[in-house]
């Protein structure tokens, strides 16, 4: 039988006593015995999901087991165990001391209407209101995702939002961003939004940057704020904002969307998983399409901004249970929600037990994107629309291989090219003849780029790639050819 | 509600005072709700001490068995916040524990201004404010 000291505090919650003999192979068979004989003390030892709280630390003898085998620690007869709370704490920085010296937010009697539905929810009222009113959110990117949390996240009254984003409205982002309008085409996005959210809701502070998020300026951005969501479409940003938060110690609200699939989870909660995670490493570049190459529902990142806007409204309000450890998979052909386990991996570089990276990287390294990326495609086999315009006039002998979807091909073409889609070519390479000159394109440069590759590794010698694609010939060339 | 009484307060305060201009931190222990000793303790945290503080758990264990030795519990911590005022940071309630009180000193160029009480939560999200009466 082991010997469990109770600290004083808790001893009203164990009969008032001073220690207790249990018996148990490990710490955590002694304290599961330890709060099924004593059930008030379970609330104080560990939270609803069964792990010990962060502020209980437990000794064996003289040794923490956290430096031991945490809670498979195993106890001998002759052993005490000691329960000990872990204390620390600290004066404020400077933004967050201003921000208490500033007169506790109330509501007004026109606020009060406004949020009349949410103040009649027990689980919101008052108390949740002021917490939305006085609740910092950082939203990266005003996009696609962005948008339904912007509006909705302005008019659930949280009160200040900052957005990063150094995107103008095109005409390709209205079939989803609906936070920006016809009439917004050509202006910034972040002007944009912050209008049509100030329209919803006048009490919100809109906090704008025009910026790149950068591993130079993330934390400074993000600091103020008391959680991120990431509204972002590549790998570098999504590694940065993970790494982010997790230095920050704030949640990183996550969502991602591809064609007809989305993801949501929250990741950097304390005990929680982060991005880094799930996934150690990025995968190759260009291997994942963007959402510009692939295509996307316009639907959908509605559906998934919304569920990441319900999470930071949860997370604020602390009520329900966070989506922390579990990765929600939507479906939206299938109409189906799955769901994945996703534990925090105690090895994991800056989450993990031992973090090896204490400062934010180079993240478009680490994903091996090239740094000049126009440059790396702008090869010496690069031909001008304009070129490439001047060989079908002077009826030069050449082919024009377009490499891009059939379903694209019917939006728009070039009449005298050939559609092989990349994904075809290695297995019809035979209708392409080796002696003549091969221009490859697609909708921007990128794939055909690969093609060219692709050729070139076949044998094909007399290769260019068409710059900037179709989009590209639309501009310089032939502007009744529509752009998507 | 907490009170406090005036020789435990005294040491309280001319603790934190010559902490100042770090965080200086202890605990409190008496019955029922009345503090009848402070226990200063070292702050042992190895980065910059103007705006943090940690506590040795072998320090806390050994007020606490010190207390239980003489029929008395601990009944909350103590600390000081430099030339700030005195209420639960977000730090301050992200390193909490809800079995206590906690008592935050504003300690202003080296004097004390004034203090205040808290009772955190379990999940370290809010702290209310409680009465605090002391000397």
């Amino acid at each position: 039988m082991a010997k469990i000291l109770i600290p004083t505090p808790l001893r009203q919650f164990a009969g008032k006593v001073d220690s207790v003999e249990i018996s148990g192979g490990t710490v955590g068979e002694l304290l599961a015995s330890l709060t099924t004989q004593h059930p008030e003390l379970k609330r104080h030892l560990f939270t609803d999901e069964g792990k010990l709280r962060s502020f209980v630390n437990v000794y064996v003898n003289d040794e923490d087991i956290r430096y031991l085998n945490k809670t498979a620690t195993p106890v001998a007869a002759s052993d005490t165990v000691s329960i000990v709370p872990s204390i620390a704490g600290g004066s404020p920085a400077v933004a967050e001391a201003s921000a208490a010296a500033a007169p506790a937010a109330t509501l007004n009697k026109d606020e009060i209407l406004r949020y009349s539905r949410h103040l009649i929810l027990p689980e919101v009222g008052m108390e949740g209101q002021l917490k939305l009113k006085q609740a910092k959110v950082a939203l990266i990117g005003a996009g696609g995702l962005g948008a339904p949390l912007g509006l909705y996240l302005a008019a659930a009254g949280v009160g200040r939002i900052g957005i990063v984003d150094f995107d103008v409205v095109d005409f390709t982002n209205l079939q989803r961003q609906v936070i920006h309008g016809t009439k917004d085409v050509g202006k910034k996005k972040l002007d944009s939004a912050a209008e049509s959210m100030l329209d919803i809701n006048p009490y919100l502070q809109v906090d704008k940057f025009e910026t790149a998020l950068s591993s130079e300026n993330a934390l400074e951005i993000l600091k103020d704020y008391d959680m991120v969501i990431d509204g972002t479409d590549n790998f570098p940003t999504r590694y940065l904002v993970n790494d982010a938060c997790v230095l920050l110690g704030i949640p990183n609200v996550y969502g991602s969307i591809f064609r007809f699939e989305g993801q949501a989870t929250v990741f950097a909660y304390e005990g929680g998983p982060c991005y880094r995670c799930l996934y150690p490493e990025p995968p190759p570049p260009g291997l994942v399409p963007s959402c510009a190459e692939g295509g996307v529902l316009g639907i959908l990142p509605g559906t998934v901004g919304l569920i990441q806007a319900t999470e930071a409204v949860k997370l604020i309000l602390g009520i329900g249970e966070p989506l922390v450890g579990r990765l929600l998979l939507f479906d939206a052909l299938g109409m189906r929600f799955r769901e994945l386990k996703l534990r925090r991996n105690p090895e994991c570089p800056i989450c993990g037990d031992h973090p090896t990276i204490t400062k934010l990287i180079d993240y478009q390294e680490f994903c091996g994107v090239p740094k000049h990326q126009p440059e790396a495609v702008a090869t010496s086999g690069d031909i001008d629309p304009v070129e490439v315009k001047a060989l079908i006039d002077n009826k030069t002998p050449f082919t024009l291989l377009d490499v891009r979807e059939p379903h694209e091909y019917q939006i728009c073409n070039i009449p005298a090219a050939k559609l092989i889609p990349l994904g075809d070519l290695p297995k019809r390479l035979n209708e392409l003849n080796p002696d003549d000159l091969i221009v490859a394109h697609c909708k921007s440069g990128v794939r055909s780029a690969k093609a060219i590759d692709l050729l070139r590794q076949s044998g094909f010698t007399k290769l260019r790639n068409m710059k900037g694609g179709i989009l590209a010939w639309s501009d310089k060339v032939d502007a009744s050819v529509p752009k998507y | 509600m907490i009170r406090i009484e005036r020789e435990a307060w005294e040491r309280m305060v001319a603790h934190a005072e010559q902490c100042f201009p770090k965080e200086g931190c202890g605990v409190m222990v008496g019955t029922a709700g009345a503090v009848s000793r402070a226990v200063a303790l070292p702050n042992v945290y190895d980065g910059p001490q103007e705006d943090f503080f940690v506590m040795d758990p072998k320090d806390l264990n050994r007020v606490d068995e010190e207390a239980r030795r003489d029929g008395l519990e601990v009944l909350g911590i103590y600390h000081s916040h430099p030339d700030c005022d005195a209420y639960f940071s977000k730090r301050d309630l992200e390193h909490s524990c809800p079995w206590f009180s906690y008592v935050v000193l504003s300690i202003k160029s080296g004097r004390l201004d004034h203090a205040n009480s808290y009772r955190p939560d379990f999940d370290q999200t809010v702290a209310n404010k409680e009465e605090l009466v002391y000397g």
